[in-house]
């Protein structure tokens, strides 16, 4: 527990919002500082200015009347108490004359001639027997003048109210701040931990992830937030890899099964040619076909091979802008001979004047394997058509159309699957990748494959047909 | 001709070894590319047959390491990797000619006698003679005992690279990737069907044919 509270500290997150709750706190010290700043010093400016008036108002009696007018002044306004102001005259012998103060402060004035001091007010009234319980320790601030001849006067005014109010201001603000911070700390350790547990999630999921189990997804909360987008996207890429393993487990699984037949085969031939007497033709027949099977099973391999490396997402195709017309028309002439050799009819449509990203040998190498499908598949007499087209949603169509016997509607999804062979006989050539290989080629240049009913005519003995379609997207205009 | 393998893997290299000299050539062997290319330097070879994976120095690096020596011997690039871009860095590397293994021995004999023959002075031809078939590269003209034969622009192509190689082992694949431009086998026999078209118009109207199959390798022009 210990450990896990010392970690927790160590998040980046909890320190994060540490940082923003002391920044948070200084702000707001700083602010109310500010507001302190400005009503602490109107307050004794205020002072300030009453004690000036008051002066000004002694010097005018002092200019009337010397020194006994401005004595008078403060008798009459000290006796009996409840005077506004504090005043004391004092004697150049230093003995107090007059005044509510019972001593001149032993404080040295600023250089305007204020002092601010602590005395001690006097009980009601002029008795002078002063309690001295402390309490009535009071701050007053002022001005002492010399008046000529030696006499020196204070005037001033209790300020302790107006102290005390700002100083009690300023522990609020003291105490403002200091709650700001705990409490950004506080809600920092909340916010945080939500965080850090949410993490926690996904790190115990990426952990069993890691001791094989494939099984556990990061929870959501479908917010959207930055924690669901990462959930989201974690969990996409277990999908991609579980599916990869999937796939990866199914393929061994086929390449063993696949593989098997011609291996056998080849080493039953083998076998045959050991044990053949004498015959040397025959010998060497088995052989030779000792060596197209080889042949056969290379093929396969490397078959599996691109296959793989595109599926991995490692091949690294080499995408250009390029006219799809020239994929087209090339392979419209490659396999046209082929077609009539073959008692096929054949046809294209190609539409020029289209640009595509993609990659040419990877294009024309899934084009051709859907045509050699078509024209393995055909029988004689039939036809098979190449188009190439923009569609009316503006994608750039493939399309290679048969009177074959077609695919049924449902094992269209299943025959782009590696391995997978519709006649269990197998007696036509092929290694049950080549559609694989298209689905493959397609979805790297981000295209989509699909398989549907071709134009034949079912009356006829040849069958439904199929149609076969690679869509890909516009290459982007070259002027944006 | 004389030929050079450079292969880490013995049995491999002594399968080649064996096949070039049942097929008239001498074949010498290194073990990997540092030794190759000291042998290379050494002496003159028609043909360098160069493994592309191989310890201590590797084949690009050797087929570099030779041309920055000016040595234009012609060398045929062997490896386990196929994609476009790495047969683009081994031709860019100095290479003259790529296969993907595996392969069969047939292929890799056509493309080391092919790319031999490469060695002849490289004077701009502007006529090619095979018997008494001729082809005309400028006017784009092909003759046959003194008649024109109408090509299409592809057959005209596969012609001319069966003329240029005439007397040698051409295989599919070559044509595929030479002619075509392909660096896929298609499952059907398309090459065989675009040969015969081309026989038909060059050889079937004359006595004498002139483009035999070769089995369990290729074709071959040959007067």
């Amino acid at each position: 527990m210990q450990a896990r509270g010392a970690a927790f500290l160590r998040t980046t997150a909890f320190r994060q919002t540490l940082l923003s709750a002391a920044l948070f706190a200084l702000a707001s010290f700083v602010t109310l500082g500010f507001v302190y700043a400005a009503s602490a010093g109107m307050v004794l400016r205020r002072a300030d200015a009453a004690i000036n008036e008051e002066v000004a108002e002694l010097d005018a009696s002092f200019q009337a009347g010397g020194i006994r007018t401005v004595n008078r002044y403060i008798l009459e306004r000290t006796v009996g108490g409840g005077a506004d102001y504090l005043y004391l005259l004092v004697h150049p012998s230093g003995r107090s004359l007059s005044g509510n103060l019972t001593y001149l402060p032993d404080v040295q004035p600023d250089d305007e001639g204020r002092v601010q001091f602590t005395y001690r007010r006097p009980a009601a009234g002029e008795s002078g027997n002063e309690v001295d319980d402390g309490k009535d320790d009071r701050t007053a601030r002022g001005r002492i003048i010399d008046l000529p001849s030696g006499y020196r006067l204070y005037v001033g005014l209790d300020v302790d109210e107006e102290t005390r109010l700002v100083s009690r201001m300023l522990n609020t603000i003291l105490a403002a701040s200091a709650l700001a911070l705990a409490l950004g700390v506080a809600a920092g350790i909340f916010v945080s931990r939500r965080f850090v547990r949410r993490l926690d999630r996904i790190n115990t999921v990426a952990r069993r992830v890691k001791a094989g189990d494939l099984q556990p997804r990061a929870p959501r909360n479908f917010t959207g937030d930055e924690l669901d987008e990462l959930s989201e996207n974690f969990n996409n890429m277990l999908d991609r890899v579980e599916a990869l393993m999937h796939r990866m487990r199914h393929t061994g699984d086929s390449i063993a099964h696949d593989l098997r037949t011609p291996l056998t085969r080849m080493r039953n031939r083998l076998d045959e040619a050991l044990r053949e007497d004498g015959d040397r033709a025959s010998r060497e027949q088995a052989l030779e076909r000792a060596v197209a099977d080889t042949d056969e099973l290379l093929g396969i391999f490397n078959a599996i091979l691109s296959l793989s490396r595109l599926e991995a997402g490692e091949s690294r195709a080499s995408i250009q802008r390029l006219d799809p017309a020239d994929i087209a028309s090339d392979l419209a002439e490659l396999y046209e001979p082929v077609c009539e050799d073959d008692g096929l009819s054949f046809n294209s449509e190609i539409q020029s004047g289209l640009t595509l990203l993609g990659d040419r040998g990877l294009l024309s190498q899934a084009l051709a394997n859907i045509l050699d499908n078509a024209v393995k598949y055909t029988p004689s007499g039939g036809a098979v058509t190449l188009r190439l087209r923009e569609t009316g949603e503006g994608m750039i169509e493939f399309s290679v159309t048969d009177t074959g016997p077609g695919i049924p509607d449902t094992d269209r999804e299943r025959v782009t699957q590696r391995f997978v062979r519709l006649d269990n006989s197998r007696t036509k050539p092929g290694s049950g990748l080549g559609l694989s290989l298209v689905q493959a080629i397609v979805d790297v240049h981000n295209g989509r494959f699909e398989l549907g009913e071709g134009p034949g005519v079912v009356a006829d003995g040849h069958g439904a047909g199929l149609r076969a379609s690679l869509c890909f997207p516009k290459a982007p205009s070259d002027k944006a | 001709m004389r030929i050079l393998i450079v292969e880490d893997d013995r049995e491999a290299a002594s399968y080649i070894r064996k096949g070039l000299r049942e097929s008239g050539h001498v074949a010498d062997h290194a073990g990997d590319g540092e030794e190759g290319l000291e042998m290379a330097r050494a002496a003159e070879y028609d043909v360098l047959v160069v493994d592309r994976m191989m310890p201590r120095m590797d084949g690009l690096s050797m087929v570099e390491a030779l041309r920055a020596d000016d040595d234009r011997t012609p060398v045929l690039i062997l490896s386990a990797l196929g994609e476009v871009d790495d047969r683009v860095e081994g031709l860019k590397a100095g290479g003259d000619d790529y296969l993907v293994k595996p392969y069969a021995f047939a292929e890799l004999l056509a493309r080391v006698e092919a790319l031999a023959r490469r060695r002849d002075p490289d004077t701009v031809r502007t006529k090619l003679v095979v018997g008494d078939l001729e082809m005309d590269l400028l006017a784009r003209t092909v003759v046959r005992e003194g008649e024109e034969i109408l090509l299409q622009p592809r057959e005209f192509r596969l012609l001319e690279f069966l003329m240029k190689h005439s007397g040698q082992v051409v295989t599919r694949t070559m044509l595929l990737e030479k002619v075509w431009d392909y660096h896929f086998d298609p499952q059907t026999n398309v090459i065989d069907v675009h040969i015969s078209r081309l026989r038909s118009k060059i050889d079937k109207p004359f006595p004498r044919s002139l483009l035999h199959t070769v089995r369990g390798a290729g074709y071959r022009l040959q007067a």
